[in-house]
């Protein structure tokens, strides 16, 4: 196993490793920092459990390999809340009942986000679309879908602000 | 009875937002799963599975993988000296002695310093096999000269009941109407999102602990103690965050639990094993899939005078929960209506195939597809609107139904009507199609464990007045915890912000027989009722001792005159110095009395019912048979409903996971082999895939309940199938009765083909 | 294995070549990463042009490294190969579709490749380079050996660019498909055509389908018999018998029968048909009647 050195941005910091480029991305955050909040529910690309932003896109961590995040800013969802300050869109799924094992939510949030970004007044149609890539077995979805919608305007203050 | 049936009730007023403290780590990504969990020096646990589905082990040479750099113990069948064990037929063994009987059967188990060492290891072993001629089919591992998987087991039938009452002979003769067919439902998988791990931890002087999220970790740790025969009191399980469980994390996977116990035992080192989705799939247990031919007499009026069904459960290979999945199969769904007589008959059968458990309902939705379905064959028989024929036949409060359950509370026909009223049954879209269903579930089996028909909870105060709950009762994010919170607060007069509910741990947690069965909120709730009651009277009477005067409670402040504790952290405090130390705690018991049953099963077998009516609107492509679902309205009576906001993402789960098992999920075999192990194959909803939901709350005030509640988490998926089913055979004038509903069956249907080639 | 982001394109070849078949192409790596890695991979992703969507002279260029999330939301796509569009938004998921790219749909060659199909339909062209320095250009359906094994041998070849013709007045695209599901989910049938019209007439016709063969497949004769056809419910139901004769399919335990799926080809070939015709239509300013 050969190893090489990969430079990129971890969640607004700079980050160095020195690791086997085949490995996947989710398990250098998990395994290499420590960051265990992106969960694994597959591996292969068909839950969204691992999601996480690349270059503010939201990807499937599970099927990056690492020597492709040479260069480019990865976004867990550690990187949403410090301390007691969280997210618009943590609170909002904390309140609106979106929450129930929370095994998809980092995930899902994480979706949310990036969509949130390019979309900040969105329709409930285009909010289903943008976590039909992530898997919840436990809400049916709707919590979920009127938390984003209850998070959006904060958001887009937020981010104005 | 204090009930007041049929109407839609606000829920309890302002404790509708209240979340309980996990919410907060499980949106920050901070919420330790099974899976995120590991301790110092852990090695790796793999398995070794049988890739035939049926063969003699004729040698195992584990030299290879024992000699290799980093391998710390490799286990066979062999040099174990395990008895048989399982949950409710003793047929398994932790690895495979002389013979594997699926395709996954754990044959040897390794601990490795790292995961791929471990597979390394794998690799290293080599095993000699000699096949056997294998069964997939039950109706042909019935048949004389059948392969056989069990010896203790002969003619592969690992369960049967045949089962009477009234007397259904004369039913049929007497009836204007016979309405029959088969109905077919796949295995079906929890499909909970974090697969199945355990870090196993041992050492000779503190036993062992396990580290794994189980929905009923007081079982798993009895079994485990029993098949490693170890004191009970040296074995603990501890509950990290569960990534859901529907039914799958009752016993979880009580195989990867005993062999990463094998192996800590082994190494003296901690040692996860972990399930990886196919895994989860091939080898972690679906619901058994049935075979249901059933046929229903009725009178001209609409009347049904009785029932008949014959019934084969497919088992896999080993037997798991899938006999009591069976019997709840075979019985429940018949107090739905108030039927005369029933006769069933039901094998659960052996075949080399992945070994089945349980999920959600327990099997009771797969017999509603089948009634319900054949209830609206019925009301187009009779000519009798399906609503109206139901309402002429559905239980009603006040009722032994056929098996003896007696119904205390119950809104099913105004569910029935809500439901349908909701759903525009008297305005139908035109080119949409219409259906309903109805089912009853048990809360709070008493049947479950004899011993353990109750619940039990600690209320104990805390130095700063905070109260802390200990209970058996696990949450999962099901709102469990929210729930205790609320009913102590009620209790207690406290702000629920101030209780924090604490499970999860077999040491100081008080035993359970789990979240399964509906019987949390009704049972465990009113254990935690019970025990912040003896608490706040401890509290007053202490406050009473210490002031010499009589004192009141209002919120949490103590009202007296002078002299009187402020508050409960001046009693608490005051009882800690009295006794040295102890925190003052409140004891709940709820013992509800033993069920009064037979043995052919007749008689009340739990403390209280709940009751559901669902509606579905859907739409048929007629061009290809896909199936838009547009609406789903499901109209529940489960009592006073505790926390609205988890009450509703309860019925939006389950629901969806009706849509689910409805039209999309099933296992796909070629052989023995499961075909679609994963996520991509395996279909359960996305987004874009679950229609409106509407939940309805048909509250009544039930005795039994903590403050008239009953529990709604198991039968929220039940109606869903049935409703579905009659929705589509309404919008396609063509039935189908083969799970899931895919767009091919319908078109098959529609088309009038004969079968899919 | 080592991993190399190339920043040019004599980077990339050359390590192709030094690594004598040892060293594979990569883009998005959807599809390669779940396989059996090779020694070495080159991802292109970052190469200069990888990603470019332009217009010129009415052929349109896209990069072979362009995500499926861009290809489908490119107001170019959109309004002039509309079926492409629809093709990349109809895979996996947003996650998937934001990092998997046409390039690797096409190499990868998947007999029901959503991208690929619609690019077909499309008449897309390929443009390669190997690690000699030869370049060449194909179509896109000539890209094809046997089932899941591509023409592009991708450890000394590679995909640069796509191009298509652009649709212009009186010319529309559409593409379609039939999934189990409505997000990640493989189609069991999917669909594409691209039509002209003139005079109220279907004029060169492409008329896309798959799974049927190793490559998105053209019912030719049901494209010869719309040659001079109105578009209109008789014709619809005329392609639908067609294109349903004119294939032969698999039945597949995780998919469907062959007699359905045989079945969908023909609802779907005329569906895809009516929509394209409606947006030629509109291009060709005559309203639907
Ligand atoms: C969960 C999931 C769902 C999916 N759903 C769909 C779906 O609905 N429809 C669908 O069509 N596909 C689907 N796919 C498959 C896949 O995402 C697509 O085929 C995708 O377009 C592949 O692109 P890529 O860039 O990721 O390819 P890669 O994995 O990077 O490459 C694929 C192959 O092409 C080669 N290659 C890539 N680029 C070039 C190039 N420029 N030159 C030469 N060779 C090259 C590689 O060497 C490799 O052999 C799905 C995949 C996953 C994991
Ligand atoms: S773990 Fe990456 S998508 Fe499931
Ligand atoms: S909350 Fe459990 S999977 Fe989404």
């Amino acid at each position: 196993m050969k190893k090489q050195v990969i430079i990129f941005q971890l969640n607004g910091e700079p980050a160095e490793i020195h690791i086997d480029p085949a490995k996947s991305l989710l398990k250098v955050i998990r395994e290499e920092f420590g960051l265990y909040g992106t969960k694994a529910g597959c591996g292969k690309g068909e839950c969204g459990a691992c999601t996480v932003l690349l270059e503010g896109q939201a990807v499937n961590s599970c099927l990056i390999p690492a020597g492709k995040i040479n260069g480019c800013s990865v976004e867990t969802i550690e990187n949403l809340s410090r301390g007691e300050d969280i997210h618009p869109l943590q609170k909002a799924f904390a309140e609106k009942g979106a929450v129930q094992c929370g095994f998809c939510t980092p995930g899902m949030i994480m979706s949310a986000y990036a969509f949130l970004k390019s979309n900040p007044r969105p329709q409930p149609p285009e909010v289903r679309t943008a976590i039909s890539g992530n898997l919840c077995r436990c809400t049916g979805y709707k919590q979920i879908e009127a938390a984003i919608l209850a998070a959006a305007p904060e958001m887009d203050k937020e981010n104005k602000g | 009875m204090k009930t007041d049936t049929g109407t839609v009730k606000v829920p309890i007023g302002e404790e509708k937002d209240f979340q309980s403290a996990e919410i907060w780590a499980r949106v920050t990504g901070k919420a330790v799963y099974g899976s995120d969990f590991s301790l110092p020096g852990m090695l790796y646990g793999k398995i070794l599975r049988s890739p035939y589905p049926h063969a003699l082990v004729k040698n195992i040479d584990i030299s290879g993988a024992e000699s290799l750099p980093g391998v710390r113990a490799v286990l066979t069948g062999a040099g174990l000296q395990c008895k048989k064990y399982g949950i409710a037929v003793d047929d398994e063994l932790p690895l495979a002695l002389e013979k594997v009987r699926y395709i996954g059967d754990e044959v040897a188990a390794v601990a490795a310093v790292d995961p791929e060492t471990a597979e390394r290891a794998l690799e290293a072993i080599s095993v000699g096999y000699e096949n056997l001629p294998a069964v997939y089919d039950p109706d042909k591992a019935l048949e004389e000269g059948a392969p056989q998987l069990h010896e203790d087991f002969p003619g592969n039938t690992a369960w049967q009941r045949d089962l009477r009452r009234g007397n259904p002979d004369a039913a049929f003769k007497e009836a204007d109407l016979v309405v029959e067919n088969k109905f077919t439902i796949p295995a079906v998988h929890p499909a909970y999102l974090e697969p199945i791990s355990c870090v196993a931890v041992y050492d000779p002087y503190n036993g062992l602990i396990l580290h794994t999220a189980l929905q009923s970790p007081d079982s798993v740790r009895a079994i485990v103690a029993r098949v490693l025969e170890m004191p009970l009191s040296r074995v603990r399980v501890i509950g990290p965050a569960m990534g859901g469980g529907f039914g799958g994390r009752v016993y979880g996977n009580l195989k990867l639990y005993i062999i990463s116990s094998l192996l800590a035992v082994k190494t003296g080192r901690p040692v996860k094993l972990e399930l990886t989705r196919e895994e989860e799939f091939t080898v972690g247990r679906p619901m058994v899939s049935a075979s249901i031919k059933m046929r229903m007499a009725l009178r001209r009026d609409g009347k049904i005078l009785a029932r008949e069904a014959d019934i084969i459960t497919d088992n896999g290979a080993y037997s798991a929960q899938a006999p009591w999945v069976s019997k709840t199969l075979s019985e429940r769904n018949d107090s739905v209506y108030r039927l005369p007589a029933v006769r069933t008959r039901l094998r659960l059968v052996y075949t080399n195939k992945v070994p089945t458990a349980q999920y959600r309902a327990y099997g009771n939705q797969a017999a509603n597809f089948a009634t319900e379905s054949l209830m609206d064959m019925a009301a187009g028989e009779l000519g009798i609107d399906p609503l109206e024929l139901r309402l002429r036949n559905c239980t009603r409060e006040g009722d032994t139904t056929v098996h003896g359950l007696q119904i205390e509370s119950c809104a099913l026909s105004s569910c029935l009507q809500e439901a349908a009223k909701e759903i525009g049954w008297g305005s139908k879209k035109e080119g949409r199609g219409y259906g309903l269903s109805a089912a009853i579930h048990a809360n709070g089996s008493l049947v479950f464990d004899k011993n353990f028909r109750g619940s039990s909870a600690l209320a104990r105060l805390e130095l700063d007045g905070r109260v802390t709950i200990f209970t058996g009762e696990q949450d999962y994010g099901q709102g469990t915890h929210a729930a205790f919170a609320l009913i102590a607060a009620r209790a207690l007069d406290l702000d629920p912000q101030l209780i924090t509910v604490q499970s999860g741990d077999t040491l100081s947690s008080p035993y359970s027989t789990g979240a399964l069965a509906m019987r949390q909120t009704t049972i465990g709730g009113r254990a935690v009722q019970l025990a912040a009651r003896d608490l706040r009277e401890k509290i007053t009477r202490l406050a009473a001792e210490l002031s010499g005067q009589q004192v009141a409670l209002e919120k949490d402040i103590l009202a007296g005159t002078s002299g009187v504790p402020r508050d409960f952290a001046a009693v608490a405090y005051y009882y800690h110095t009295l006794t040295s130390g102890l925190n003052l705690t409140g004891e709940g018991k709820f013992v509800p009395g033993p069920a009064d049953y037979d043995e052919s099963g007749y008689g009340n077998i739990s403390l209280t019912y709940s009751f559901a009516a669902h509606a579905a609107e859907v739409e048929i492509d007629r061009a290809t048979g896909a199936l838009t679902v547009h609406r789903l309205v499901a109209a529940h009576d489960s009592g006073r409903i505790v926390n609205y906001r988890s009450a509703c993402g309860q019925v939006y789960g389950g629901v969806t996971q009706g849509i689910g098992m409805s039209c999309y999920e099933g296992y796909l075999f070629d052989g023995g082999r499961v075909a679609n192990p994963s996520f991509a194959d395996y279909r359960i909803p996305t987004s874009l895939d679950v229609p409106e939901i509407v939940p309805l709350f048909i509250e009544t005030e039930d005795p039994a309940g903590p403050y008239g509640s009953k529990g709604i988490g198991e039968i929220v998926m039940v109606p869903v199938l049935g409703a579905i089913a009659n929705a589509v055979a309404d919008a396609a004038g063509a039935r189908v009765t083969d799970l899931p509903l895919t767009a091919e069956k319908i078109y098959e249907a529609l088309a009038g083909w004969e079968c899919a080639d | 294995m080592s991993y190399l982001v190339a920043t040019s394109l004599e980077e990339a070849l050359t390590y192709l070549r030094d690594s004598g078949g040892r060293a594979r192409v990569v883009a998005g790596a959807t599809d390669l990463y779940l396989k059996d890695l090779p020694h070495s991979l080159v991802d292109l992703s970052a190469l200069p042009g990888a990603s470019v969507i332009e217009e010129a002279d009415g052929l349109i260029t896209l990069g072979a490294c362009l995500t499926h999330a861009s290809a489908a939301s490119s107001i170019l796509i959109l309004s002039r190969a509309t079926a492409l569009a629809e093709g990349c938004m109809a895979i996996g998921s947003p996650q998937i579709r934001n990092i998997a790219t046409l390039g690797g749909n096409v190499v990868n060659a998947a007999p029901a490749a959503d991208a690929a199909v619609a690019l077909v339909a499309l008449g897309a062209s390929a443009v390669l380079v190997d690690t000699g320095g030869r370049s060449r250009e194909e179509a896109v359906e000539d890209l094809y050996v046997i089932f899941n094994r591509s023409a592009v041998d991708s450890t000394s070849e590679i995909l640069l660019k796509l191009t298509i013709k652009s649709c212009g007045t009186g010319e529309g695209s559409a593409f379609t498909r039939f999934a189990p599901r409505r997000a990640l989910s493989l189609p069991l049938v999917n669909a594409a055509a691209r039509v002209r019209i003139e005079n109220g007439c279907f004029r060169e016709v492409r008329l896309v389908v798959a799974p049927v063969k190793p490559a998105p497949t053209r019912l030719l004769q049901t494209e010869a018999m719309l040659e001079g056809m109105a578009p209109c419910e008789e014709t619809w139901r005329l392609v639908e018998r067609a294109a349903s004769e004119e294939v032969e399919v698999r039945s597949s335990l995780l998919r469907c029968s062959a007699r359905y799926r045989n079945h969908l080809v023909g609802v779907l070939a005329a569906r895809v048909l009516q929509a394209a015709s409606e947006r030629a239509r509109e291009e060709e300013g005559v309203d639907g009647r």
